[in-house]
């Protein structure tokens, strides 16, 4: 469903990504896993496309210069060139690291504002899936996003991303700065987004404990280079993988 | 009483002009320099329509309205777009561009006096004990008209929340959908459309001159600091601030400090409380 082939991004000289491929099919759930500044949100950025529009600024400003090469491969067609928002339109929907909720808006304006894409139909049931899967959402729906706590951040970040209705979903480290037991609940709300909305997922995270166990294929990526891939169980029982994620 | 009900006349006054400014600098952090140059546009648009085509005031008024909102998305399509995110290089183009304009008019022959458009409704008003024209009536009706329409589109309408999340983060709107340049034609066509507006409600109280192009957006900058840049909500309570702080000056120092209060206003803002009077965007950001 989803391919990427030779992912090279340059910022100037420095290389940040470097030959990089991956795979996902449909309903499945990869797994990018690495330190900081091992190249997840450059991957992400790219895959998004928003890698694009900040090549572009960079460019306008005079800064930077970034440059991106490889192959995208998006339901039979090439979508390296097509623009954030525009891949966005196409399912491919990514949550950014860090959330960026809208802060000014209530929790359910930032539904609201997601539903851009969304028929009406599409939204009000996207909604009541949101609050099922979410239900310590439904608390405090009036409440302004700048005001929530890192939990409550990530799952109306999630809720707003489905809204998009997404055929491909980006999580850009989900699990940052939450408590070990919201992050297992969180991996298992992700695990019930692949089943329940049919999405394809790809998340890219620094825990792997809680997410190995959802994925159906995983890539270790080191400065910017997927150094080790396999199934969850070829990770696990990997001696550098163990060593350097579960500390054994 | 004079002072409450003219306060409040000037105050909807300095709302209308400085409203379409806000609307842009907030969806696209994009300074429209060109503000007043629009003001003046849509004037002389009308005047040309009315009195060379002989068009009903309505129609003339609503056709100039259509035009000086396309002029807006043009000129952020073609100049705008290509220098976005520099903060220094918009404010020369825009400026420049608005120069274009209004000098170019000033060439055309526009000038003071005989460049007039006639009020809607010709009579007056009696409240309290005041009397007040119709037209400044109509003026405060249609200020508040506005901002009704602005609160209900940005807040109901699927564009409207688009412009929203627009301008409270950039790139998480585009993640869902939301295309950057395609709202900020948006909100460049809208807000000329809100000067325009502006225009044709507060042109007949005067004649059609370049230089209240000047003035226009001189009020609509104060406006907007002293609100805090980009916050609609600022913008309101601050042109109620300057706009009583302007007829109070006006009654009690006379008339000719009234354009002193703005520049005050601008500066004493900037030296008490940089952000604005709703800097709030910034408190919430550190929280975050």
């Amino acid at each position: 469903m989803f391919e990427a082939l030779g992912l090279m991004v340059f910022y100037e000289n420095m290389l940040a990504l470097n030959n990089v491929s991956l795979t996902c099919g449909e309903h499945q759930i990869i797994g990018v896993f690495g330190a900081n500044s091992a190249g997840k949100s450059t991957l992400m950025y790219t895959l998004s496309g928003l890698m694009l529009d900040i090549a572009k600024k960079e460019q306008r400003a005079g800064g930077e210069r970034i440059t991106i090469r490889g192959q995208l491969n998006y339901r039979g067609g090439d979508i390296m060139n097509l623009r954030p928002s525009e891949r966005a339109r196409a399912g491919i929907i990514l949550c950014p690291e860090r959330r960026r909720i809208f802060p000014e808006s209530s929790v359910l304006e930032n539904l609201r504002i997601a539903s851009y894409l969304a028929t009406p139909q599409q939204a009000a049931e996207t909604l009541e899936f949101v609050f099922n899967l979410f239900p310590p959402l439904t608390k405090i729906t009036k409440r302004l996003g700048g005001f929530l706590s890192g939990g409550e951040q990530q799952m109306l970040a999630i809720g707003r991303t489905l809204m998009a209705q997404p055929k491909l979903l980006l999580l850009d480290e989900p699990l940052l700065g939450l408590s070990p037991a919201i992050q297992y609940w969180l991996a298992k709300a992700i695990k019930e987004i692949a089943e329940q909305r049919g999405a394809a997922i790809i998340v890219a995270e620094q825990y792997a404990r809680p997410i190995m166990p959802i994925i159906h294929y995983g890539y270790i990526l080191e400065n910017g280079s997927a150094v080790v891939e396999g199934d969850k169980d070829q990770l696990m029982n990997n001696p550098d993988v163990k060593s350097a994620y579960f500390g054994a | 009483m004079e002072i409450l009900v003219y306060g409040i006349i000037n105050s909807v006054t300095l709302a209308l002009m400085a409203l379409g400014f806000t609307l842009v600098y907030g969806v696209s952090r994009l300074p429209n320099f060109a503000h007043g140059a629009l003001y003046v546009l849509t004037g002389y648009i009308t005047w040309q329509l009315l009195n060379r085509l002989g068009l009903p005031y309505f129609l003339a008024g609503f056709l100039s309205l259509a035009l000086v909102g396309g002029v807006g998305a043009l000129m952020y399509h073609f100049i705008l777009e290509r220098i976005r995110g520099m903060a220094i290089s918009e404010i020369i183009a825009s400026y420049a561009i608005g120069l274009a304009i209004l000098e170019g008019l000033r060439w055309a022959g526009l000038k003071g006096g005989t460049f007039i458009l006639k009020p809607f409704i010709e009579g007056s008003l009696n409240i309290a004990g005041v009397s007040v024209d119709y037209q400044r009536v109509l003026a405060v009706v249609l200020g508040a008209a506005l901002v009704g329409f602005l609160w209900l589109f940005v807040n109901q309408t699927r564009l409207g929340l688009a412009l929203k999340g627009m301008a409270q983060d950039e790139r998480a709107a585009m993640t869902l959908g939301i295309d950057s340049d395609r709202m900020a034609v948006v909100a460049m066509a809208l807000g000329s459309i809100f000067a325009g507006v502006a225009a044709l409600v507060l042109m007949p109280l005067g004649s059609i001159i370049v230089e209240s192009g000047y003035q226009v957006l001189i009020l609509a900058v104060a406006v907007c600091i002293v609100g805090g840049l980009g916050s609609w909500t600022g913008a309101l309570l601050a042109a109620f601030v300057i706009g009583f702080a302007q007829i109070l000056t006006v009654s009690y120092l006379g008339a000719h400090w009234q354009m002193v209060v703005a520049l005050v206003a601008i500066i004493l803002t900037l030296v008490l409380r940089p952000s604005g009077l709703f800097g709030k965007q910034k408190e919430l950001e550190e929280r975050v």
